[in-house]
């Protein structure tokens, strides 16, 4: 691909029919809502292509480079960093303003049904906190009916999309290898930067599952281990869910959103808070309608291109919120699928701790401080033979590590005293934690739409989520349970909770921040929203380039497929319209 | 240490509630309810025939929080601390029963974890105002269980006393014994944040042994040999496949 960056524009003359819409004195093409993976991939495929483009962030400006206190210690956060009500992930964790809840921006749930959105409110969204995993889809993710007659294929291939995995994970920076697995499709040589050595549990975990007949590899993630253009490599300290000052860690706020902006062809808006698209006679979309979080006043602003990327509840939240005598069930909804077909990704952990660790040699563990191996999904066979009674995979994340001490380390000391100081100190680094994240179905009654007897601060509808688990995730969460348990006994581990079941295990929907799915793409424009380029079915010069376009949630974490798909789709776009502006 | 601890509630005040008082109160998020007026059968002649729990209600702290959006870079706890001067020496005490010095750290105390508890249960969350309400009753608990016992305040008790209630308590097998149950709970609770406190402490960090929180140009070191030469034995301990470095396939 061609990054334009340097380009002149080419004189904006009389072959533009009309005269480009314009934003406190900036003139620009493209609207793009939303600043995270999707909205920032997308702004700077385009400002980099030489088109330009508005930005409208719902949050504050936020620069880590700035705000990041990387070394700070939990003892110098108040309650030593532990999380809160308004710091869910703890103190340090980089989200502004946001977590489980947005003061003044709530959400409901239908009766029965649990559902937890997590929001940021902040330039480079979820980006600056994210867990940077990054493994690619396979094959049989892309065309799960094709594969087992169970779900809907994505109107795209792996094929199709293998090369701008390459891009992608050339131009953000991963860590990984190729271990060949059929659940770990290879990159092209030359694209990945190495992996960090494991640590000692991860290796001895990586001869357990030996033991077992499977496998665990270097797990890929969006963290430079070498420099690359204006960020540095990765300096083996402190969590990345802070936020990366040095940008080693992958968000858009140290990377495609600095990128874009020194093209000089990207305004971002922030504290814009999008609460209506607008259409045109023609049924194209004429603009969008913001309120200015700063003094609540609403702005209407008009693009001749409008791209959503608010995240998959938040666009969807938009366009049926966006209704219009043609559209009366909400914007680009006329096949009904609009906050339908509602998915995150299975989440439930199995803990333990190995005796025989007690007291063993330390060196430092920090690495890259997420897992530097993990066990990706092994047993596709087994499904294909009919041996299990649950269709989709999992892998296992795991933690396992001398991490920083914070409060919960105690643990499950008994008594007081030298003995029980003793005993802590023994116990640090032997507890091992696997975190089971799981491909669930598309389902019926999981989704969410307009809650229409709650508005929040700015008088914007609210959603309302419906949620119900399927026999199927029960099952899979059953498998993992018997599986994680196996794994750790095989290291010589004392499984902590052992009978614990699988509606116990089960995190609620929406609890692992990989919600999908609210705006598939399609091959057919009557059960679908867009197209396979992100473009909806029903307003031409409207797109959707976050993970509301995926058609399934398979259980590699969704942003690396969510920029891939953000830079394909911008891509072809840009292609259009600079095309267009040199004709 | 600081100053002898002074009762707010008058010994007889505290015995009256303590016969009529009918409770609930929360532990471990869960209501529980304590009958304080019903006799139970004594366990021995010194402890007291009466499970009994204080009971105290709070006021509810509502704030000034530190915000959804704290200048993370300048942390500051903007809620005022809460416990008396007489509460704090008695954390402090406690608290060093709890994590003493000894020749691999120093005591909780000296490290402060007596303030970390302070500006634990002023908190105006709402984890810490349960946390609150189980500490405030449980260190009354210990003042009304030492008079019971010894007819003096827990602080003014020599070490042998301390250690016959605490011994009482400090033992999860405790949850099990009536009118343990919940200054057993207290216990737990209290014990897992004074060793947090501690461990996370500038001292606790060095007393632990954890390695890292600074820069490393470079690749990252991994394990040390020493740590690798332990890992293989326990594995091959566990008869799994020998441990190999991570080969790319």
């Amino acid at each position: 691909m061609q990054f334009a960056a340097d380009k002149q524009l080419p004189e904006l003359g009389e072959s533009l029919e009309k005269k480009m819409a314009s934003f406190d004195g900036f003139e620009y093409e493209v609207i793009i809502v939303g600043s995270g993976a999707g909205g920032g991939m997308a702004a700077y495929v385009l400002a980099a292509a030489g088109v330009k483009v508005l930005m409208l962030e719902a949050g504050r400006d936020y620069d880590p480079t700035k705000e990041t206190p990387m070394f700070h210690q939990n003892h110098e956060a108040p309650l030593r960093g532990t999380s809160t009500s308004e710091k869910n992930f703890g103190y340090y964790d980089a989200t502004v303003d946001g977590g489980w809840q947005v003061p003044g921006e709530p959400y409901s749930e239908a009766p029965d049904s649990r559902f937890m959105w997590w929001r940021a409110r902040m330039l480079g969204g979820r980006t600056n906190h994210w867990g940077r995993l990054v493994p690619r889809f396979t094959a049989a993710d892309f065309k799960p009916f094709s594969t087992d007659g169970v779900g809907t294929d994505w109107p795209v291939d792996y094929e199709e999309i293998a090369p701008w995995y390459d891009k992608c994970e050339s131009l953000i920076g991963v860590c990984g290898d190729n271990p060949g697995l059929d659940d770990t499709p290879s990159s092209s040589e030359g694209v990945l930067l190495p992996p960090p050595k494991p640590r000692v549990m991860e290796l001895l975990l990586k001869s357990a599952c030996e033991s077992l007949g499977i496998a665990a590899v270097p797990m890929r993630r969006a963290i430079l281990t070498e420099p690359k253009d204006d960020r540095q490599a990765c300096f083996w300290a402190t969590p990345c869910g802070r936020g990366c000052s040095v940008g080693a860690a992958f968000q858009t706020t140290t990377s495609v959103i600095p990128w874009a902006r020194k093209t000089g062809n990207l305004k971002i808006v922030t504290n814009a808070m999008v609460r209506e698209v607008h259409l045109d006679d023609a049924r194209k979309a004429s603009g969008v309608t913001f309120t200015n979080r700063l003094n609540r006043k609403n702005v209407r602003v008009n693009a001749d291109h409008i791209i959503l990327a608010a995240s998959a509840c938040e666009t969807a939240r938009l366009l049926l919120n966006s209704k219009t005598e043609a559209f009366p069930n909400g914007l680009a909804n006329s096949s009904g699928q609009v906050g339908r077909n509602l998915m995150d990704s299975l989440g439930a952990g199995v803990s333990g701790h190995i005796p025989a660790l007690r007291d063993r040699p330390k060196y430092n563990e920090d690495g890259h401080t997420g897992n530097h191996l993990y066990i990706p999904w092994w047993d596709r066979e087994g499904q294909k033979s009919g041996k299990l009674n649950f269709s989709r995979g999992y892998h296992f994340e795991v933690g396992a590590w001398f991490s920083p001490p914070g409060m919960g380390i105690a643990g499950a000391v008994d008594g007081y005293g030298k003995q029980a100081k003793d005993e802590i100190r023994s116990n640090y680094g032997t507890n091992i934690g696997l975190s089971l994240r799981g491909e669930m179905l598309v389902s019926d009654d999981c989704y969410c739409e307009i809650d229409d007897k709650t508005v929040d601060q700015w008088g914007i509808p609210v959603l309302k989520f419906h949620w119900k688990w399927s026999e199927q995730e029960l099952n899979q969460v059953s498998h993992g349970l018997k599986w994680g348990r196996k794994i750790i006994e095989a290291m010589g581990g004392v499984v902590n909770n052992p009978n614990r079941t699988p509606e116990e295990a089960i995190e609620a929907g929406g609890q692992i921040i990989h919600e999908v799915g609210t705006t598939r793409m399609g091959a057919d424009p009557s059960n679908s929203v867009c197209n396979k380029w992100g473009q909806t079915w029903d307003v031409e010069n409207l797109y959707v380039m976050d993970g509301g376009v995926f058609v399934s949630n398979p259980h590699k974490n969704c942003t690396i497929t969510i920029l891939t798909l953000a830079m394909r789709n911008a891509t072809r776009l840009a292609e259009q319209l600079t095309a267009r502006m040199e004709h | 240490m600081g100053k002898i601890y002074q009762a707010k509630m008058s010994r007889r005040d505290s015995i009256k509630r303590l016969g009529s008082m009918t409770a609930v109160i929360m532990v471990g998020g869960v209501s529980v309810a304590c009958d304080t007026a019903k006799p139970e059968a004594p366990r021995s002649a010194s402890i007291p025939s009466t499970g009994h729990w204080p009971g105290i209600e709070l006021e509810p702290i509502t704030g000034p929080t530190y915000g959804t959006d704290p200048i993370v870079s300048a942390p500051t706890a903007p809620w005022p601390l809460t416990l008396s001067e007489e509460q704090k020496d008695q954390v402090a005490l406690l608290s060093d029963l709890i994590c003493p010095a000894d020749q691999r750290g120093l005591s909780a105390s000296a490290v402060g974890v007596p303030d970390v508890i302070d500006e634990w249960v002023s908190a105006p969350y709402a984890s810490q105002r349960r946390d609150r309400e189980q500490i405030v009753n449980g260190l009354q608990w210990l003042n009304d269980e030492a008079r019971l016992r010894f007819g003096s305040h827990f602080i003014g008790l020599t070490e042998e006393r301390h250690a016959a209630i605490v011994d009482d308590i400090a033992y999860r097998s405790q949850y099990e014994v009536a009118q343990f149950a919940l200054p057993a709970r207290f216990f737990s609770r209290f014990r897992r944040l004074v060793f947090g406190a501690y461990f996370s402490s500038p001292e606790g960090i060095e007393d632990i042994g954890y390695i890292g929180n600074f820069p490393i140009i470079g690749d990252y070191p991994g394990p040390t040999s020493e740590a690798m030469e332990h890992i293989r034995q326990v594995a091959s301990a566990q008869g799994l496949p020998p441990i190999t470095e991570y080969v790319n396939q």
